[in-house]
């Protein structure tokens, strides 16, 4: 029996929307089959019904164990560090977050706001917002880079925006049923499993891009989206060609270009004019190359790809 | 003799896109004043400043994950008007269908995860249908809360098809749409649309079949439907029915019997060539304002908007502006000040009407009226209803939602047969400056965006989102906000758990559960606990 507590900061609910579509296991299986105690939820965990007020200080004075506290949204530090314009039951939310982050077992950071900051966070972040432990790359962030929760792992960030259902329901089992020690984390705190290969992996436009065959614009059944269209899919740890969003698909399988989301410059170019799905580059070549490619392996490769690429992968490949 | 006035400030009442609070004023058990206060502040209008064209595309969608395909539908009409594209009309299909989906997907989420579990609370324990109620709505182990939470994933696969995931997909460009679905997509939505109705919506939620429910009219129509059969009336809908007359929802909540919606869906011959004036003749939902006060029926346009921060927590001009003419400029101090300023939603007016009501309920007094063209939908069940039980409630409000699944299932249906998969999604369109709106009903009510953009940047984006109208604080003059209105005259049966205002404030889809707590605003004392389970 685990105790989770869920609560939302400057968040859209994306990843509370997406939790809820889980369906191996969904939401409703982690309480009735892997023992998660929902105490509560902004949407789901009513059943214990306690006063929220009273509980969340039941859960800081140690009255109530707290095993897994997940956060989503961002910490908003506005007006001044003083983080008056999120309040919650009666106060800031940011010191909610400070002392229920300290008295827990494991501290989830679920989404890109709760991870990275997020869109909140984007220049001039009007309301001051960060991650939980980062800012963007910058490691830190709201709880400060030494922090650590009770049972001795930094933050567990599941970026994305919103972050896969399935990433979250597994990792929250994971922990809940005492594997945590199996969660090896990267970098930036994500849980290797997911994040180690990239949106590329098991793109169904993989073939394209091999024989830079570019799609020069949306709405067609063939073609890469990196060369004009800004994918990020080479350059993005994300497994949303494997585990596939709603059952269903990928946003690069439906011809939109992945934009990163689950790394912490997400959005990028801080979304400056000139920068929306629109490959950057510089006299011809791509400005941000797949991860490990430098500019003349680039140059080398494309050269040759497009010289060897056969007939059919210039037509209509997923045909009506 | 009256009794003393007790005031509760209710902290947190759910969320609504950020935290809501309330404070009600308490007199001889009834709600006499109410003030309604949303504490989050992320300042989405001004991170779209000075930056990409497009950068609504991306940004808009993450105002709600609750509703960003009908944000992500706002943003792209808003930029076809500015740039004069020319939208093919698969790409209008492909659109609809994403916003239909993800409508589709929220009805059974908001009745079992959000409305229903309140019924389970105890002081409804003397119902005779209370036993029944536990038994299949409570969180997490009720039968019908598992399997309706876990069925509305489905309708978003079908998002996921078109703009690979739901939510937060940007799929919906200016131009019209990135994807090019194939056959194969236009049948794996046939039969997760199939699923969905052979497994939710006739077994569960009506207990008839659509075409059945599809032949009720008028408020005594229903009421034969729901005395026909055991099937009926034990349906989540029929009981629902019962077990709100039973508890008296049918009782409060009225508000101010004034109503807007955008209209929505254009129709894929209509709108290829979208401009701001020729979209109200483009809808198949049609726009429109209607003051029951005087039972008329006007089209709404968007030169009627008008938004006013005198208790908004910015430091603009007092009194309505148009949003083309706001600045948001958000005030330093945010301290709450229940006769000056006491929430960061705007008071969102009417240029004749003052504050509107938005959402299902006003959408379907909308549809009851008859003023929109020959081709464009017409309802008149829920007005019917509404005259016959003598007003707005929180039951009524709750139906009109639910009753919406009808047309947004045929609507798919229509979605699907009416693509033309060898004819273009996109028309690729030339970037220009200029001024955009854009509009839609999102499943919560009147969404729209507005877009100045200059020197190939934006230079001034607002958005007003349906909670903004229904959350609103007091107008300039002193009117107050919708919610606010409706919670006036609410019985609160025990002031220790007022069970009431949770109903009343998510009868208007607050979001998400909420649990409400009172705090004696003088002693400090806790004076309420709310229990949904
Ligand atoms: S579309 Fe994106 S993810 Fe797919 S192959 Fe091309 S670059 Fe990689
Ligand atoms: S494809 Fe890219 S942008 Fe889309 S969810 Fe995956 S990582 Fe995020």
């Amino acid at each position: 029996m685990a105790n989770l507590l869920w609560l939302q900061g400057g968040a859209c609910s994306g990843n509370t929307m997406s939790f809820l579509n889980a369906e191996e296991p969904s939401a409703c299986d982690l309480v009735t089959d892997f023992g998660i105690n929902v105490l509560w939820h902004p949407s789901l965990g009513m059943e214990l019904g306690d006063n929220l007020q009273q509980m969340l200080r039941d859960c800081i004075s140690g009255k109530i164990k707290l095993d897994i506290f997940v956060f989503e949204g961002s910490v908003v530090q506005a007006p001044d560090g003083t983080g008056e314009w999120n309040r919650f039951a009666g106060r800031a939310m940011k010191d909610w977050v400070q002392e229920l982050s300290d008295v827990s077992d494991f501290v989830v950071a679920l989404g890109d706001c709760a991870t990275w900051g997020g869109i909140p966070a984007t220049a001039p972040n009007p309301s001051e917002s960060v991650g939980l432990q980062f800012l963007k790359r910058d490691h830190g962030g709201f709880l400060g880079k030494g922090f650590k929760s009770k049972a001795g792992l930094p933050v567990i960030n599941i970026p994305g925006c919103p972050a896969h259902p399935d990433w979250v329901t597994q990792i929250l089992v994971g922990v809940a049923t005492g594997h945590a020690g199996d969660v090896a984390l990267d970098e930036f705190q994500r849980p290797k499993t997911f994040f180690q290969s990239f949106t590329q992996t098991g793109c169904t436009r993989n073939m394209h891009f091999a024989y830079k065959v570019s799609a020069t614009e949306f709405g067609q059944r063939k073609g890469c989206l990196f060369y004009d269209l800004g994918c990020r899919g080479p350059m993005t740890h994300s497994p949303c060609n494997r585990i596939l969003w709603n059952r269903q698909s990928s946003k690069t399988r439906a011809g939109m270009p992945c934009m990163g989301c689950t790394e912490p410059e997400f959005p990028f170019f801080d979304l400056a004019p000139g920068t929306v799905f629109k490959t950057q580059t510089v006299m011809g070549v791509p400005k941000d190359l797949p991860e490990g490619v430098d500019k003349k392996g680039y140059i080398k490769l494309t050269g040759a790809a497009k010289t060897a690429a056969p007939q059919w992968a210039e037509e209509d490949m997923f045909v009506v | 003799m009256t009794g003393a006035v007790q005031t509760l400030d209710i902290s947190p009442v759910g969320r609504v896109e950020g935290d809501l609070d309330v404070r009600v004023d308490i007199q001889d058990g009834v709600v006499t004043n109410a003030w309604t206060s949303a504490e989050l502040f992320r300042g989405f209008e001004i991170i779209l400043r000075d930056k990409d064209p497009q950068a609504g595309l991306v940004v808009t969608p993450r105002a709600c994950g609750i509703c960003g395909a009908s944000h992500l539908t706002c943003a792209a009409w808003a930029l076809d008007t500015a740039w004069q594209t020319e939208v093919p009309r698969n790409a209008i299909i492909a659109r609809n269908l994403g916003q239909l989906a993800e409508s589709l997907q929220s009805l059974p989420r908001h009745h079992y995860g959000l409305f229903m579990i309140d019924m389970c609370n105890k002081n409804y324990r003397n119902s005779p249908f209370y036993e029944e109620a536990v038994k299949r709505w409570a969180p997490f182990t009720g039968t019908h809360y598992e399997h309706g939470v876990t069925i509305s994933g489905r309708p978003v696969e079908i998002y996921a098809l078109f703009g690979g995931q739901w939510p937060h997909s940007s799929y919906m460009v200016p131009g019209g749409v990135m994807c090019s679905p194939t056959l194969s997509d236009i049948t794996r939505s046939w039969s997760i649309l199939e699923h969905f109705r052979t497994n939710w919506i006739e077994p569960m939620w009506l207990g008839c079949s659509m075409e059945r429910y599809e032949e009720i009219e008028t408020y005594d129509d229903f009421m034969a439907w729901l005395n026909e059969k055991p099937e009926h009336a034990n349906s989540d809908l029929g009981l629902m029915w019962r077990m709100g007359m039973d508890v008296g929802l049918d009782k409060y909540g009225a508000g101010l019997e004034k109503f807007v919606s955008w209209g929505y869906l254009p129709d894929e011959d209509r709108y290829q060539r979208p401009t701001i004036d020729s979209r109200n003749g483009a809808m198949m939902m049609p726009s429109g304002v209607y003051d029951a006060s005087t039972g008329t029926h006007k089209l709404m346009e968007q030169g009627f908007a008008r938004e006013d921060t005198s208790h908004a927590w910015y430091d603009e001009p007092g009194g309505p502006v148009h949003p083309y003419d706001r600045t948001t400029q958000p005030v330093a101090k945010n301290d709450g000040d229940f006769d000056g300023k006491y929430s960061w939603s705007t008071a969102v007016l009417h240029a004749d009407n003052g504050h509107l009501e938005a959402g299902p309920l006003a959408r379907e007094m909308v549809y009851g009226g008859s003023h929109m063209e020959g081709w464009q939908h017409r309802d008149g069940l829920v007005l019917d209803m509404h005259r016959k039980m003598g007003g707005s409630n929180v039951l009524l409000r709750h139906f009109a939602r639910m009753h919406e699944f009808k047309y947004i299932y045929r609507h798919i249906e229509r979605c699907l047969r009416n693509f033309r998969l060898d004819e273009p999604f996109y028309v690729k369109p030339k970037e220009q400056d200029g001024r955009g709106w854009g509009a839609t009903e999102a499943i919560r009510g009147a969404l729209c965006h507005w877009i100045d953009v200059k020197d190939g940047k934006i230079q001034n984006y607002q958005i007003i989102s349906p909670t903004t109208w229904n959350v609103g604080p007091r107008s300039d003059e002193q009117e107050r906000g919708p919610i606010e209105e409706a919670l006036v005259g609410t019985p609160i049966a025990d002031p220790a758990d007022p069970v009431e205002v949770g109903h009343v404030a998510r009868s208007y889809d607050s979001c998400l559960v909420c649990t409400v707590h009172a705090h004696d605003a003088k002693t400090g004392k806790e004076l309420a606990r709310f229990k949904t389970a």
